[in-house]
């Protein structure tokens, strides 16, 4: 019972998940009289958008649970171990997913509809993809780590050319598909080698056999060590797209339903950090690698120095909004990576990239929920232009727009002020001086972006003879943008209480 | 280094002999070969009818559609006979584990059916 209870986040998002697929093959579909019809779930995007929604709060309020209940104190959870690690780093990582998850579910439940894309799949894909991120934030071992990362993306593949007909969709779809294989392909190679060099497929036995190198008696290579090492980083940075591993990003972004663009942003990589951490951590833990003078820090310190400067320089430079936010969450991956390179020294770091996620997916979602809102069918809002005079027209959802730009920008007293103050500060107090001084300068770049949407909202007015934006009406795009800004103000308000949750994460994933 | 060579080298003798075999036949085929060309030899093919219509042949979406199918459930049986072999040791939590696995796919037919994947005609 004890089993179940620990796993009831996972078994909640997954039984879910295929109940949703049978209400979605087995119900009778809602079109107009006289139309005729072989898609049981045609017209049902608000019903499916809500049972979605509805299971990942499951999720998240299960994993809330269980945090409060503490793993700990449930041995039957050994069980599982190492295939699925449940402690508190896992836990509030769900809850992050779930979270993730659902602010995409509602805000598709509201675009699907408005640009007539009729595809029920979205919400049954949506969640077994949640699942897989899940999966992933847990895994301890390799063999789950794969499955776990071919499920989620198996489902985004497929959330990303959902739009049948446009050949851009397509392109996002194929571009995203190839190099995701081969960026798994390549990560598997490394997986298999560390396998070879150690022979432990869990990564506590591999932390422990690379621990053992240099003393007598240990058979375990240094060199493939240090190749798998490369391999595994290379197949994760593609993932949480770090420069330079991103060309990918604003194109899948761009070509994806929005809907679809705010679950890879938050869900794919937030789980992405999280098995990257713990890969580092538990897996190349040993002081020789986690260290400044050799191992991976270094090599991710280039990589989140890369991502900052080139998102930031690029993003400045694009027309479109939705490209826009791809080069910020390009951008926000290098913060998130300075802390963790900042985990190689303090343990906090890993409960500052913890809450880093959660506040950067709260304030993400939100700003692609803002921009579906900004857009209607046949109108969709994709350039700063289209944003011309919303302010004016239509002040709620101006207003909504400019908070998640703040929280996004860094700025108090939103969520990712208070993300932005603790990866840097931990990043000082690992003695990162000059990371958190690139990070925090690429910090005032980017605001300056991001202000720029603002300016298009308040200051201008569409060119005359230009259409004017009109806003959608949805309830469902509206509850998302609500939650996500009750989120945003709370974390920037009151971080206390989270903060001290994700430090609760931090201690286990040593 | 010794021990590797020792290994390995009947293996490169047999690639260095094929290897050898084929390129003294095809070598010789070249040039012993006698050779008198004429307009019908020189056609891509000397027998059979003149090809026509477009070289790509476009395939029903269906065939894709069922060779997933096949895939998904061929691995099922993969992962059923393990799981048959140590049926006993393995006990009532293998077997319950084994019912959800089952229970899951069951799922996926239902809905493969249902939205009428398993239809070859229409």
């Amino acid at each position: 019972m004890n089993l179940l209870f620990g796993l009831s986040p996972f078994l909640a998002v997954g039984v879910g998940a295929l109940l949703l697929m049978l209400a979605e093959a087995f119900g009778k579909p809602n079109v107009a009289p006289g139309v005729e019809t072989t898609d049981a779930g045609a017209g049902r995007a608000g019903e499916l958008a809500l049972g979605a929604a509805v299971i990942l709060v499951i999720g998240a309020v299960l994993s809330v649970a269980v945090w409060v209940a503490g793993p700990e104190s449930l041995p039957e959870l050994t069980q599982v171990a190492p295939h699925l690690v449940i402690d508190k780093f896992t836990l509030f990582f769900s809850f992050t997913l779930c979270v993730g998850g659902a602010l995409a579910a509602l805000l598709a439940g509201g675009y699907l509809p408005e640009h007539g894309i009729d595809r029920s799949e979205f919400f049954p894909l949506l969640l077994l993809s949640t699942v897989g991120a899940m999966a992933l934030s847990a895994a301890g071992d390799l063999l789950t780590l794969f499955v776990a990362l071919e499920t989620m993306s198996l489902g985004v593949y497929s959330l990303i050319g959902l739009r049948r007909g446009s050949p851009r969709a397509a392109e996002a779809a194929l571009k995203y598909f190839l190099l995701g294989s081969f960026a798994a392909a390549i990560m598997l190679f490394g997986l298999a080698l560390l396998y070879g060099a150690t022979g432990h497929t869990d990564l506590a036995g591999i932390g422990a056999a690379v621990r053992s190198i240099g003393s007598p008696g240990s058979t375990v290579s240094a060199g493939k060590i240090l190749i798998s090492l490369v391999l595994v980083l290379v197949g994760l940075a593609f993932k949480v797209s770090a420069v330079p591993f991103h060309q990918w990003t604003p194109d899948a972004y761009e070509g994806a339903p929005t809907p679809a663009a705010t679950y890879m942003a938050v869900a794919v990589k937030s789980a992405a950090f999280a098995v990257l951490l713990r890969v580092l951590l538990v897996g190349f833990g040993d002081e020789r690698l986690a260290s400044w003078g050799a191992g991976w820090p270094p090599a991710l310190a280039v990589l989140a120095v890369l991502s900052m400067t080139v998102a930031n320089l690029v993003a400045g430079r694009q027309e479109s909004v939705k490209r826009m936010l791809a080069y910020s969450s390009i951008a926000h991956a290098g913060y998130a990576l300075v802390g963790v390179v900042a985990a190689m020294r303090s343990p906090e770091a890993v409960s500052a990239v913890a809450f880093y996620l959660l506040a950067y997916t709260v304030s993400t979602a939100g700003a692609f929920g803002a921009l579906i809102l900004c857009g209607s069918r046949g109108a969709e809002a994709v350039s700063y232009e289209d944003l011309a005079g919303v302010g004016k027209r239509h002040p709620a959802a101006a207003l909504a727009f400019s908070l998640f730009l703040f929280s996004l920008a860094g700025l108090p007293p939103t969520a990712g002020f208070f993300g932005k103050l603790y990866v840097f500060r931990t990043a000082i107090d690992s003695g990162l001086y000059t990371l958190a001084i690139l990070g925090l300068v690429n910090s005032v770049i980017g605001a300056y972006y991001y202000l720029r949407v603002m300016v298009y909202l308040y200051m201008r007015e569409p060119a005359p003879g230009a259409p004017r934006a009109v806003t959608m009406r949805s309830g469902f795009v509206a509850t998302a943008l609500v939650a996500a800004a009750i989120f945003v103000l709370l974390l920037g308000m009151a971080p206390g209480f989270t903060l001290d949750m994700a430090s609760g994460a931090a201690l286990t994933a040593r | 280094m010794s021990e590797l060579v020792q290994v390995y080298l009947p293996m490169f003798l047999v690639f260095a002999v094929g290897a050898a075999i084929v390129a003294v036949f095809w070598l010789g085929g070249h040039y012993l070969g006698p050779k008198n060309p004429n307009p019908e030899k020189l056609q891509p093919y000397e027998c059979g009818n003149d090809s026509d219509g477009a070289r790509g042949v476009r395939m029903s979406v269906k065939f894709y559609l069922t060779a997933i199918l096949f895939v998904v459930f061929d691995i099922e049986a993969v992962f059923i006979y393990p799981w048959a072999v140590l049926f006993k040791g393995l006990g009532w939590t293998g077997f319950l584990t084994m019912l959800a696995f089952i229970a899951a796919l069951l799922v996926a037919l239902a809905y493969c059916w249902k939205k009428g994947a398993l239809e070859w005609e229409s």
